[in-house]
């Protein structure tokens, strides 16, 4: 297999392209479902469209709160994903990113009047500024600095930036009113589907680039990117912007979601917690990501409705919905990480493909991890 | 030649630490002088095993700190609970911490082996994750008083610098387990098979010796130092909770890897001290400067600082070979 067909074999779902077998078997070209299967997979979409556009105008305005938190992950984590899954660089400080983004939004808004477009822009270039100058900083030596650099700005947040009385209101925290129009929280949430949205598709059109192209190729193998003239550093600067850029806007649509930005929210463990539902969605795999997000952030819910009062370990103490999230993530990210890297997009692959006009079939949702040996971190 | 390298390193290490330790004793800071050193050399020890893991498997530990918040949790059980006499606890605490990193070797990083680094960085880090969220579902998330764990807590304030002796025990037990660390890398077979592998893992191979077995054993011995560290900082913060080490000593203890460019193990414990004392220096210091003080978390921003600094101006460490 040349590295040409390497290279130009974006990370998406649609093509199943993996590195080590040069056969690329997509559902049989010959398959063609028939009337009653075209009707059965229309179904099944016009479902998970119900459940999504549908579904949240059922419910009351607590559980719609949660359902626009969860929108707002799947952005963070196509933050997470540009990095972890493009460029093979990880940050642990991304909740300071999203609590920069969130600060900066609610400082325009409610101490200079901006209106809530120029606020969540504003926090957008903020991100891209702080992802760009951590980067630089990092990018000085290879490894995965960017881990240390951002671990400590995060806590240097934590402790001093968030601190900031005049920009952030100090403990008290800022008030970020929702934007006129979309004050109720049911159409909140539709304004944060839209964002979703555009995020999905310029993560999708910016992979299909050349940027996009040459970052499979340095995650690959910088060493062969290099060789072949790809600027390792550049590219790589480019998709920390992009990441900072959706984690700003993550960032700005959580404060607005909970009309009220405390510093308390971004803490080390919510860090930790954007990293595994990353991770357990399945990094380069849209969908993946955006389910693992989505459960992370629905996680509480569900335990309230599953075990009231928390889960009973005969044993042990009763397990609190609040710790729910960091006892079940890492186990499941260290499930991942061994057992299926490939994650929840692995798994829901068979579907994916089914729903496209393919066979339902389980062969070939391999994600072929590629091994690199030669990088030490 | 390594060896002179090395030694030549530590000169250059000391000499910038005396350097350090004159200016802000000229400056009158002689209190945050004692106590940053006494937390650096904690941090050190931090460092020290990040330095080592890196050295042996090429990966971040993050879950370095975690390794010694169990060891505290374990000798705070045993001892305040149970009622476990103390230095039996405490080794048990020891005991628990080197279970913990060689279970994450174990079930983590060896199974991992052929994997991409950011994902052995990830897992450590979830590692670290899961370790804290135990210690908060069954430990409680409160902040725990630490009653005298370690000789008295009295506090006593001498004349000039005031060091508790309590203070003054961990730092004998910190120069202590340097000079033995020291004793242990260039006297024992052992500790020159660590270093070889973290040298040249094919020829160590060939020579013999368990590449896996070392693994294990060093791994072992970052627990170790990761548990002694936690018992001995625990008493100088004064108070313990879930991630108390990993909140605390991690990021100082990085930053100190670094200034020691990621693999010279004198430089990584006196980059520990180094880091300590500019973060004591901040905390105490800042206060009396117009401008610096209106900056909340001034420790957490100075050790932020440094290792943008050394990252940017000298990445191969202060005192690392550039590469």
């Amino acid at each position: 297999m040349s590295l040409e067909e390497s290279v130009d074999a974006p990370p998406v779902v649609e093509t199943e392209a993996p590195v080590a077998e040069p056969i690329v078997v997509e559902a049989a070209p010959s398959f063609r479902p028939g009337p009653a299967g075209w009707v059965a997979r229309g179904l099944v979409m016009a479902a998970a469209a119900a459940l999504v556009l549908l579904f949240p105008a059922t419910r009351g305005n607590v559980d719609v709160h949660i359902y626009t938190q969860a929108v707002i992950f799947a952005i963070i984590g196509l933050s997470l994903n540009v990095l972890l899954g493009y460029t093979g660089q990880i940050s642990l400080g991304h909740q300071a990113f999203v609590g920069v983004g969130a600060f900066t939004s609610a400082y325009m808004v409610t101490v200079h009047g901006q209106p809530f477009v120029a606020a969540v822009g504003m926090a957008m270039v903020v991100g891209a500024v702080q992802a760009l100058l951590l980067g630089i900083v990092s990018l000085r030596i290879t490894g995965l600095y960017f881990a240390l650099v951002t671990l400590a700005y995060g806590t240097m947040a934590e402790e001093s930036l968030f601190n900031i009385q005049k920009l952030t209101g100090g403990s008290a925290g800022q008030p970020a009113p929702k934007p006129a129009g979309f004050t109720t929280d049911l159409r909140y949430y539709y304004l944060c589907l839209a964002f979703l949205a555009v995020v999905v598709w310029v993560d999708w059109r910016l992979m299909k680039t050349k940027g996009g192209r040459a970052l499979s190729a340095v995650r690959e193998n910088p060493r062969v990117a290099a060789t072949f003239g790809t600027d390792v550093k550049v590219y790589t600067l480019m998709a920390f912007v992009v990441a900072g850029v959706f984690a700003g806007l993550g960032g700005a649509l959580l404060a607005h979601n909970d009309t009220f930005v405390v510093r308390d929210l971004f803490n080390f463990q919510l860090a930790l917690v954007f990293v595994i539902m990353t991770v357990v969605g399945g990094l380069r795999n849209r969908t993946g990501v955006v389910i693992g997000s989505a459960f992370f952030a629905l996680i509480g819910k569900l335990f309230d409705v599953l075990f009231e009062n928390g889960l009973h370990i005969p044993g042990l103490k009763a397990l609190p919905k609040e710790y729910a999230p960091i006892v079940i993530g890492p186990m499941l990210l260290l499930f991942t990480l061994t057992r299926h890297p490939g994650g929840v997009g692995q798994q829901v692959r068979p579907l994916q493909r089914w729903l496209r006009g393919g066979r339902f079939s389980f062969k070939n949702t391999h994600e072929s991890e590629v091994r690199v040996s030669d990088v030490r971190a | 030649m390594p060896n002179l390298l090395a030694s030549r390193s530590a000169l250059v290490a000391t000499a910038i630490a005396v350097v350090v330790a004159a200016l802000m004793a000229a400056s009158g800071q002689k209190q945050a002088l004692v106590i940053g050193v006494i937390t650096g050399a904690g941090y050190g020890l931090v460092a020290l095993g990040l330095v080592l893991i890196y050295k042996s498997s090429g990966v971040f530990n993050f879950a370095q700190g975690e390794f010694g918040t169990v060891a505290v949790y374990t000798l705070f059980r045993l001892h305040d609970k149970i009622g476990v006499p103390l230095l039996l606890a405490m080794l048990i605490g020891l005991a628990a911490s080197m279970a913990l990193a060689l279970a994450t070797e174990r079930a983590v990083i060896r199974p991992l082996f052929d994997a991409p680094r950011v994902t052995l960085l990830v897992a450590t880090a979830g590692v670290a994750l899961l370790a804290i969220s135990l210690e908060l579902w069954l430990g409680e998330a409160r902040l725990r008083f630490i009653q005298p764990a370690l000789g008295r807590l009295d506090r006593i304030s001498l004349f000039g610098v005031q060091v508790s002796d309590q203070r003054l025990l961990v730092l004998a037990a910190l120069l202590m387990l340097a000079v033995l660390l020291g004793l242990f890398f260039s006297r024992t077979n052992l500790g020159l098979a660590i270093l070889g592998v973290s040298q040249e893992p094919v020829a160590t191979e060939l020579m013999g010796i368990s590449v896996r077995r070392l693994s294990s054993f060093t791994w072992a011995l970052t627990g170790l130092l990761a548990g002694i560290a936690g018992m001995l900082t625990a008493p100088v913060v004064g108070s313990f909770g879930p991630g108390f080490l990993t909140f605390n000593a991690l990021i100082p203890g990085f930053t100190a890897a670094v200034l020691g460019g990621m693999t010279s193990l004198p430089g990584a414990f006196v980059g520990g001290v180094i880091v300590g004392v500019a973060q004591s220096f901040a905390v105490s210091g800042f206060q009396d400067v117009p401008f610096l003080k209106e900056i909340p978390g001034p420790g957490a921003v100075m050790v932020f600082v440094i290792l943008v600094v050394v990252l940017a101006i000298r990445p191969q460490g202060l005192l690392g070979k550039a590469s």
